[in-house]
């Protein structure tokens, strides 16, 4: 037990219970314990702070460095893209993006409500995108709309006071002078989606950036987005800047000069409107495309915007087609245009001379069938220059029938047609060119004549582009040279190959295709021009079987035939060659030839010593 | 009373590592207060001085006295955290302060001494050679009203806080190894009915201790950017000032909670162990003054005074440095708080006042 210890003090009412010794000993040794306690907890201590500030002080540093320095993005101007005289077809102007900074709004229900109000967008579609950017620090803005109007600039401008939270940014966005210019050949810009930025192909991209996505847009998305640039900034734990600790100015995108000629752009684009169809013209000389069209056109700067559900139904309208690029993309049978190969391959092989000739009486009898001519009374003796200028289908049957499949299939591919021109465009077709072996492996039955017969008119399986086809033609005038077509100015033309046919009797053909537009009976006196000669050749091509046909006139609009129309001029010495195909069209002579016209027309009025000025378009 | 004697007997060490820890603290709430645009230095410079002129006045009378009115200072406690109940200013969720005009009074910091020295002087009367669980029972619900009035402030580091004092002095008091067993089995039983009581944000707390990457930009905001503040400083700091992580306030509560977590990132390892090593000096001599004491109350009474020290200390820099969650217990002297710093310096008085007074133990 303790024992208490009285002890006297000054003050006698306080007393001392002292430890008795046996308890003092223990007291102290327990303060001993604690003391070694103390060092063992100071020692814990130290040993965390060597782990964290030594051992893992790297790591750290760079961590706190990540949280305070933050790099905002300089978005860097898209290069412009001009036509072959340098005006601007595309340009790069600044637009206003209307967006909501989610940390500063103090009640979001009431401004989703005025915002929809100012910016023609419903409620819904604001929630909508706010949700969507959950994920974002709360301090960058979310964009509400993309490209807005003057207007809802305005109007968001003027209420800014009473809207906290609600930015104005500027981003540059595209703009095009001369309105909707080549939309297929362009391309267009939209964000640039995850399946982009995971391929790779855009390393200068962040999600959010507006890319190229189609046409020339894709094609040189590198050259055209120059470089963005960067500030490094220093910011507080709210993201407020501090202050700029460096700017490394953005790079502008390069300007892209195309070989396209606005003017004749313009007019194959107004010739086409209306209608479904493409128009390629390229100089036979080297291969540069002058126009390139396809129709319906579409605007490229909604996909920037977002596309509204109607828009995005409109596009892809499954008849119409708008976002392909029929020039390129689409796949036609070549019709009587067909025949200029079949001419060719005729004179080559010896097979046809120009003057002998054929009889037809409207039909050509094979076996039981009866091939019909387009003309019910046929053409009576046919020579080489009727058949061609009033394009009768028995004396390319009787030709088609000397050569055989693989002879034809032969000069078609060596006409270029079959394979991809190898031009620089994303999703460019193929076209097809039939062989006996395709016909063995994909049916597993062997080539019929009758095949050869549709064949040689350019129906059956045989497919082209109009591009193909524009530079069929225009091997005809340059004596037989296939160039890569090329869209971009400073490239030097690339021979990719020579058509297996003299020169000599390429001429011949050419003179006979004067007579298309030029003779009587043409089927293209629609193609007229004074004081020019154009060597052309219209084609028709079906849509559904001979067999199931009435008269096309009567039938619904989309089992007409295609129109399609190829010519080359001057005929002398050719300095533009055009393909036009309009779908549903009807004949070629009446649908497709009148397009090729305008532009040739136009063409021709550019060379004149004072060429009018370029067309002024509603835009 | 004060005789010549007393100025020989004062420990002149513990005073130094005293002011060198308060001279530490101002340095570092200059910064702080850099970072969040609010002159703290200079009010917690008053507190500094108010703080030493009580803690001077504490060495003046006999600590004896204060044994004797022991159930009077615990009858005060009490009265303070109920009237906190009442008047008391509500201040993000829990009641907490009193206002007194001049100074915004937080009851809950004077009773951690007030509770010290209540149990000191109730241990230092039971006289036993060990406690059993019988024993302990008239304490433990002496500590049962002041923890339960903390608790539902709320303020679970603090009522936490004053169960870890009492449990340190039943240790000093020696309890019985029975005892202690079952009473650490009932304690571990007991924790699902204390997970239960706790308020939401609490139990989020402790939560997000054990995985701070859960909810980096919630409630693991603090503990995740309080270490990269403390990592980043590496061996010599980013200098006076000039710490990102609290100038750019990513770091919360800098100049209370997070003090120290400024001052590492600032000084380093260096400076961070030096702090800590001061605070350990100062411990060590405060031991020193109960292990020499004679008195038995006036060895419970520093020992519980030390023990307060000790364990805001350990527990607030182990939340810096994320191993423990984050629970409000100020860093004493470092973090500001005048309710904090008298507290902590009347306890040092007291402490230095049980130590002058041994030479009258020598007759």
């Amino acid at each position: 037990m303790n024992k208490e210890t009285e002890i006297k003090t000054p003050d006698t009412n306080l007393t001392l219970r002292r430890f008795d010794t046996g308890d003092k000993q223990e007291q102290q040794l327990f303060c001993t314990y604690c003391s070694f306690i103390l060092l063992g907890c100071f020692l814990f201590l130290c040993l965390r702070l060597w782990y964290l500030q030594i051992y893992k002080g790297e790591e750290f540093k760079e961590l706190s460095q990540k949280n305070s320095i933050k790099y905002v993005r300089l978005q860097s101007y898209r290069g412009n893209i001009l036509d072959r005289a340098g005006r601007l077809i595309a340009g790069v102007e600044p637009s206003f993006n209307i967006g909501v900074v989610l940390k500063d709004v103090k009640d979001v229900e009431s401004l989703i409500a005025e915002l929809a109000n100012l910016l023609e967008e419903t409620a819904t579609d604001i929630r909508m995108k706010l949700v969507a950017a959950k994920e974002q620090p709360s301090y960058l803005p979310v964009i509400i709309k993309r490209d807005a109007s003057w207007q809802e600039v305005a109007q968001v401008e003027s209420r800014l006071y009473r809207l906290p939270g609600v930015v104005v940014e500027v981003a540059p966005a595209r703009q095009y002078p001369y309105g909707t210019v080549a939309p297929h050949l362009l391309g267009y810009l939209g964000e640039v989606s995850l399946e982009q930025l995971k391929s790779g192909n855009f390393p200068h991209a962040v999600p959010g950036d507006l890319v190229g996505k189609s046409g020339i847009e894709l094609k040189y998305e590198k050259k055209l987005a120059g470089r963005s640039g960067y500030k490094m900034i220093e910011v507080d734990a709210k993201g407020r800047m501090i202050k700029v600790l460096k700017v490394q100015k953005p790079l502008p995108g390069q300007d892209v000069q195309l070989t396209i000629n606005l003017d004749l752009q313009l007019a194959a684009e107004d010739a086409l409107s209306g209608k479904s169809g493409a128009l390629v013209a390229l100089d036979p000389r080297n291969g540069q495309i002058l126009a390139m069209a396809s129709s319906p056109k579409f605007d490229p700067r909604i996909f920037a915007r977002g596309l509204t559900e109607m828009e995005w139904k409109e596009l892809n309208d499954p008849l119409l087609t708008p976002l392909v690029n029929k020039a390129i993309q689409g796949q036609y049978s070549p019709g009587s245009t067909f025949k200029i190969v079949m001419a060719a391959a005729g004179l080559k092989e010896k097979v046809i001379s120009p003057y002998s000739s054929f009889f037809c009486n409207g039909s050509f009898k094979l076996g039981r069938r009866r091939f019909r001519c387009w003309k019910k009374g046929g053409h009576g003796q046919t020579s080489l220059y009727k058949a061609l200028v009033q394009s009768c289908d028995v004396y390319f049957y009787n030709v088609g029938l000397k050569l055989g499949v693989d002879r034809i299939s032969k000069y078609a591919f060596g006409f270029g047609l079959g394979k991809k021109t190898g031009i620089e465009l994303p999703g460019e077709k193929a076209g097809f060119v039939p062989t006996r072996q395709w016909k063995k492996r994909r049916f597993r039955e062997p080539w019929q004549k009758g095949e050869t017969l549709n064949y040689s008119i350019g129906q059956g399986f045989l497919l082209v582009t109009p591009l193909q086809l524009s530079r069929m033609i225009a091997a005809v005038g340059n004596g037989g040279n296939l160039y890569k077509p090329e869209y971009v100015l400073d490239k030097e033309p690339l021979l990719q190959a020579k058509v297996p046919v003299p020169k000599r009797t390429l001429e011949l053909i050419k003179k006979d295709l004067i007579g298309v537009t030029e003779d009587k009976h043409g089927t293209a006196r629609t193609c007229v021009i004074e004081g020019i000669h154009i060597a052309g050749k219209t084609g028709t091509a079906q849509v559904i079987k001979q067999s199931k046909r009435r008269e096309s006139e009567k039938m619904a609009w989309k089992y007409q035939d295609h129109a399609l129309f190829v010519a080359i001029a001057p005929a002398k010495n050719p300095q533009i060659a055009v393909a036009v195909i309009i779908e549903h069209g009807g004949h070629g002579g009446s649908a497709a030839a009148p397009v090729a016209k305008a532009v040739i027309e136009r063409w021709l009025q550019l060379r004149s010593p004072k060429p009018p000025t370029i067309l002024q378009r509603k835009l | 009373m004060l005789d010549k004697r007393i100025f020989k007997e004062i420990d002149y060490i513990l005073l130094l590592s005293l002011f060198f820890i308060m001279t530490l603290g101002f340095i570092n709430l200059c910064s702080a207060s850099a970072a969040s645009n609010y002159p703290f230095q200079w009010k917690q410079l008053q507190w500094y001085v108010a703080g030493t002129c009580l803690m001077v006045a504490a060495m003046t009378f006999d600590y004896r006295q204060l044994s004797k009115y022991a159930l009077h200072l615990y009858i005060f406690t009490i009265v303070l955290l109920i009237l906190v109940m009442f008047v008391g200013k509500s201040v993000s969720g829990s009641q907490r302060w009193i206002s007194l005009g001049f100074f915004n009074l937080q009851p809950s910091e004077p009773a951690k001494l007030l509770m010290a020295i209540v149990i000191s002087s109730y241990f230092a009367q039971e006289e036993r050679e060990q406690f059993g669980l019988r024993d302990l029972i008239k304490p433990t619900l002496l500590v049962a009203i002041p923890f339960l009035l903390i608790f539902k402030q709320p303020d679970l580091g603090t009522a936490l806080l004053i169960l870890i004092i009492y449990g340190s002095l039943v240790f000093f008091a020696r309890l019985k190894w029975g005892s202690f067993l079952i009473i650490l089995g009932s304690g571990l039983c007991a924790f699902p009915l204390v997970w239960k009581l706790m308020k939401p944000y609490q139990r989020k707390r402790v939560e997000i201790f054990l995985n701070p990457d859960a909810d980096p930009f919630g409630a693991g905001w603090h503990v995740i950017q309080s270490k990269i503040a403390v990592g980043s400083g590496q061996v010599f700091g980013k200098g006076f000032m000039r710490g990102t992580q609290a100038q750019l306030n990513f770091l919360p509560e800098v100049h209370t909670d997070f003090a120290f977590s400024i001052w590492s990132e600032e000084w380093g390892f260096v400076g961070a162990v030096i702090l800590i090593a001061a605070y350990f000096l100062f411990l060590l001599r405060c031991l020193n003054i109960a292990h020499n004491t004679r008195d038995r109350f006036g060895s419970f009474l520093v020992f519980g005074i030390t023990a307060m020290i000790f364990w805001q200390m350990l527990i607030n820099i182990c939340m810096v440095l994320g191993l423990l969650p984050v629970v409000g217990i100020p860093l004493p002297l470092i973090s500001y708080g005048g309710s904090s710093v008298i507290t902590t310096l009347l306890g040092v008085g007291l402490i230095m006042n049980v130590r002058i007074r041994r030479s009258l133990f020598q007759g």
